[in-house]
């Protein structure tokens, strides 16, 4: 892979995510609100759902997002108190402490990911569950996804699922024109790179 | 099926990015540098701010295994507590229900435990019916005054008098401990309502209730109706979607454009009523060209010369004019079904309860799958089905009385093939308003709401009406309750005991997570003291729920204490379990394609062609199912659920919503003989012109369910009843409405 999200010598988590087995069952969603306390109406991760056709010639499409964690991440960029910060590890979290409540990385993000959290007065949105990963645990989305369509893991371990499925099958990035690196990665699963 | 109501998470966090941005800006320019670093609001309004280090908890008092109660397929669990609150539930990977994960149901369980709106106390009504007046009683007095009213019931009417129903549930073999120790032999289930025409079918073929799927080897599946994607059974949703995204085949016959037919790799949108037409089809060619298993047919069937000759007439071409399929689809999928056989099986399918027909439609699909030798082998059919509980101990009591009083539901004497323990719920409230055979006077309801799950609500109402007496357990006040004298509060499942569950020879325990909120109290419980009150104490010897679990731990060499520090335990194989796969335990021995039972009973002994009825022109086939984010109608007040879907708006086909100037969410009166009421319609393309659809268990009445009282509307205020002469199933799908503008 070339592109600045590998770097051997470094911890680099990343989503990939099989839309051809998405059933679009929402475990995912109820799953993150719990673990992570989300307001009611405000998720942290969510399913694009698209429907195409007209009877009886149809297909939808269901794509698991949440926020991508990019590399080069235009919410860091545009925060003017520090608030949001990029981890060692990738992780783009946001310390609520700092937060101001201004906005600019809600217009700022290309995937709709944050959201006001009126409870926690700040901006909030998907931490890959950082309090679960530094517990040795995957994200509560991962774990509970029963078409096994989320798939997490370090993309710089070749070993691991994610590189694996990476190095078989030709996948895509949301808006990767945008130049934000972007942390997930959605696999074409029914083709292998030959 | 959220997607209607939320048609696209990203259209409405673009449009409220829209307002946030307005907003933004507006803030930064009045702030103008004064006050930019409090543009929310003053310093008091952060003082309520978690910081950071409030971040969730990862390390708890507990995890607590137990089984999820969702929905009835009961996954293994993990209830994580920390001081006395469950945080999360996550799925017990020892458990091959869940493997590890919950369902979106089953994710959001804690929001059941949690509703504000659960019952909390008995109550008895202090106004009418309905009124929804109550008066706070102590559990003595509730269960003195219930036990009473049953006394006095029995004393003048006789048992039978009373009737009693339940859902499937642990805590069954005691609620039926009481029935039958009560003396009645009226027993309503929701069986009836969903699975008696698969259940029946295949007993009458193969012997045993449902077979299993070995969906790890499958080549080719075919699905009649059922959903297995959103009508999701967590295991097999699992496996479907495994064997899907394998290669396997898999041919989806569904009136509607479902998740799974989205995922299938071909979609036939079959006209409703007619799958017995294509089954019987794929029957004639396959028999036609010789592609099945003459080996397997010689050795383990009976009644193929009946079947062939029978089946004759029911060319594709034949075919294709009843389901609407052309006829060199429906030969080409029965060459490829024989081809990949027995890799391959036709699935029994699960809720069929949707024309008079659907009993032979389950015969043809079982004797097709009898055809290629889809038995007990990798990828077929599996010879598994029912309950498992053999090997645990069991709880001394004496005999049951005899009951001479015939069943009020017909079984036997007017239906004669409906096993007992299924029975046709949907007649009882004939009887009930008639009062023939004789009249009932009570009504013990058990952790079920068929005033909501019944069709023909109005029904429904005029039968609970003419009853002396109705008492109505549950965790919360659904709409049955809500209309009962006395309700009483049985804790959640995440709060008690319940009977120990036996899957795939392991033992697995519901076991409290926290103690039961308010002053509710475990079933097991709940049956004891009634039972003690009633004068059946013999019938409930055990001391308390840990008792009764020790009681059925006896024989088997671990404790109660150490079960719930593991949440399982395998039992011991048995050595006589042998090659049980082709020993069938029907009269021949054999699976009967022919039935002499069916024959006896003066029905067709091989399956046959029954003609559906058909729509009006103008009037839609009314269709109801399943989603994957509730349950039946037990789940739509739990808030985490409910947000996900708050209402089921109708399904309506683009160009039948054009003719009637019909747009997405407009409103429509929907009306059927049953009754007429009024909800938002969902155009889409994903639905046959000639069907509308709508999933079921919203519409509640129960003002004490606030999160979804009134949202949505019921099936059952559109449903007629109509009855399957053989196994009693009531057909769902064959009420016709018509739909108007609003």
């Amino acid at each position: 892979m070339d592109h600045p999200n590998t770097s051997p010598a470094k911890t680099r988590w990343v989503f990939v995510m099989e839309p051809e087995r998405c059933i679009d069952c929402e475990a995912c969603m109820i799953s993150c609100s719990v673990e992570n306390e989300a307001p009611l109406g405000k998720h942290r991760n969510w399913i694009v759902k698209i429907d195409k056709g007209i009877y009886p010639n149809l297909s939808t499409t269901f794509l698991p997002e949440n926020c991508h964690h990019c590399s080069n991440p235009p919410c860091e960029r545009v925060c003017p108190t520090g608030a949001t910060y990029r981890r060692e590890d990738g992780l783009v979290l946001v310390d609520f402490d700092k937060c101001i409540g201004c906005k600019y990385c809600m217009m700022a993000c290309p995937y709709d990911a944050r959201f006001v959290n009126e409870e926690k007065k700040a901006v909030d949105k998907c931490t890959f569950c950082v309090h679960r990963l530094d517990a040795g645990l995957p994200p509560a989305c991962v774990e509970t996804c029963i078409g096994h369509a989320r798939h997490f893991g370090n993309i710089n371990d070749p070993e691991s699922e994610v590189a694996k499925l990476l190095a078989k099958h030709p996948y895509y990035r949301l808006y990767e024109e945008a130049g934000s690196e972007p942390a997930i990665y959605y696999i074409y699963s029914n083709r292998v790179i030959e | 099926m959220t997607d209607e109501s939320n048609p696209s998470s990203r259209v409405s966090r673009r449009q409220f990015l829209r307002w946030a941005g307005a907003t933004a800006v507006a803030g930064a320019l009045a702030a103008s540098g004064l006050d930019l670093l409090h543009p929310l609001g003053t310093e008091a309004a952060f003082r309520s701010v978690r910081r950071l280090s409030d971040a969730p908890p990862t390390q708890f008092d507990r995890e607590v295994a137990s089984l999820c109660e969702m929905c009835v397929w009961r996954c293994g669990l993990r209830a994580k507590v920390k001081d006395e609150r469950i945080y999360k539930l996550e799925g017990n990977p020892f458990h091959p229900h869940s493997r590890g994960m919950l369902c979106p149901r089953g994710q959001a369980g804690i929001a059941t435990a949690y509703d504000p709106d659960r019952l909390k106390y008995p109550l008895i009504r202090s106004g009418p019916r309905g009124s929804g007046k109550w008066r706070r009683l102590s559990w003595n007095e509730a269960l003195d005054y219930v036990a009473a009213q049953m006394l006095a019931i029995k004393n003048q009417y006789g048992a039978e008098a009373m009737i009693f129903s339940t859902t499937h549930n642990l805590v069954q073999t005691q609620f039926e401990n009481m029935l039958h120790a009560f003396g009645t032999p009226n027993y309503g289930t929701q069986r009836s309502l969903c699975y008696n025409s698969m259940i029946t079918a295949n007993l009458m073929t193969f012997g045993l209730e449902e077979p299993g799927r070995d969906y790890s080897q499958a080549r080719y599946i075919i699905y009649t109706g059922r959903n297995v994607l959103d009508s999701i059974s967590n295991s097999e949703s699992q496996d479907a979607m495994s064997a899907i995204a394998r290669g396997a085949k898999v041919v989806v016959l569904e009136p509607r454009f479902t998740k799974t037919a989205a995922k299938a790799t071909e979609w036939l949108p079959i006209k409703p009523g007619t799958d017995l037409a294509f089954h019987l089809a794929l029957i004639q060619v396959i028999i036609e060209q010789e592609l099945y298993d003459a080996d397997f047919v010689q050795e383990y069937t009976v009644g193929f010369a009946a079947l062939r000759e029978a089946t004759q007439s029911y060319t594709p071409e034949w075919a294709a004019g009843k389901c609407e399929i052309p006829a060199e689809t429906i030969r080409r999928i029965a060459i490829e079904f024989a081809q990949a056989a027995p890799q391959a099986f036709a699935h029994p399918n699960w809720r069929t309860s949707n024309f008079l027909n659907s009993f032979q439609t389950e015969r043809a699909i079982a004797c097709l799958n009898a055809l290629v030798g889809s038995w007990g082998r990798p990828g077929s059919l599996q010879p598994v089905g029912g309950e498992e509980g053999a090997g645990l101990g069991s709880i001394p009591q004496p005999a049951y009385p005899r009951t001479a009083a015939a069943r009020l539901d017909g079984v036997p004497w007017k239906y004669p093939l409906v096993p007992l323990k299924l029975g046709v719920f949907q007649e009882l409230r004939d009887n009930i308003i008639t009062g023939q055979p004789y009249q009932p006077h009570g009504w013990f309801v058990y952790r079920q709401n068929p005033a909501q799950s019944l069709p023909d609500r109005t029904k429904t109402a005029e039968a609970m009406s003419k009853l002396d007496f109705i008492v109505t357990i549950d965790v919360s006040m659904n709409d049955t309750a809500w209309f009962s004298d006395v309700v009483l509060p049985e804790a959640s499942y995440l709060e008690r005991y319940d009977p120990l569950a036996v899957v795939d020879g392991t033992v697995f325990i519901r076991q409290p997570a926290i103690a039961p909120l308010y002053e509710s109290k475990p079933g097991l419980w709940i049956f004891k003291e009634l039972g003690q009150r009633l004068g059946l104490g013999d019938y409930f010897q055990y001391k308390d729920e840990e008792d009764y679990l020790r009681q059925q731990l006896a024989p088997l060499d671990i404790t109660l204490e150490e079960l719930k520090a593991k949440g399982h335990y395998r039992l011991p194989t048995s050595a006589a379990e042998g090659d049980k796969a082709f020993v069938f335990n029907t009269p021949t021995g054999k699976i009967e394609l022919a039935s002499q039972t069916l024959a006896n009973s003066g029905f067709s002994a091989v399956p046959v062609w029954e003609e559906p009825v058909s729509n009006a022109p103008g009037a839609f086939f009314l269709l109801s199912g399943k989603v994957a984010q509730h349950t039946q109608c037990a789940t739509h007040n739990n808030k985490l659920l409910h947000e996900r879907m708050p209402s089921n708006p109708l399904w309506l086909n683009t160009v039948p919503a054009a003719e009637r100037g019909i747009r997405d969410g407009d409103e429509v009166w929907v009306e059927s003989p049953a009754g007429k009421v009024k909800t938002v319609a969902y155009v889409t393309e994903k639905i046959r012109p000639d069907c509308v659809f709508m999933t079921f268990g919203f519409g509640h009445v129960s003002k004490a369910l606030v999160t979804s009282y009134g949202q949505g509307i019921s099936d059952s205020s559109l449903h007629l009843s109509f009855t399957d002469p053989v196994s009693g199933s009531q057909a769902l799908s064959q009420t016709f409405v018509t739909v108007t503008k609003a």
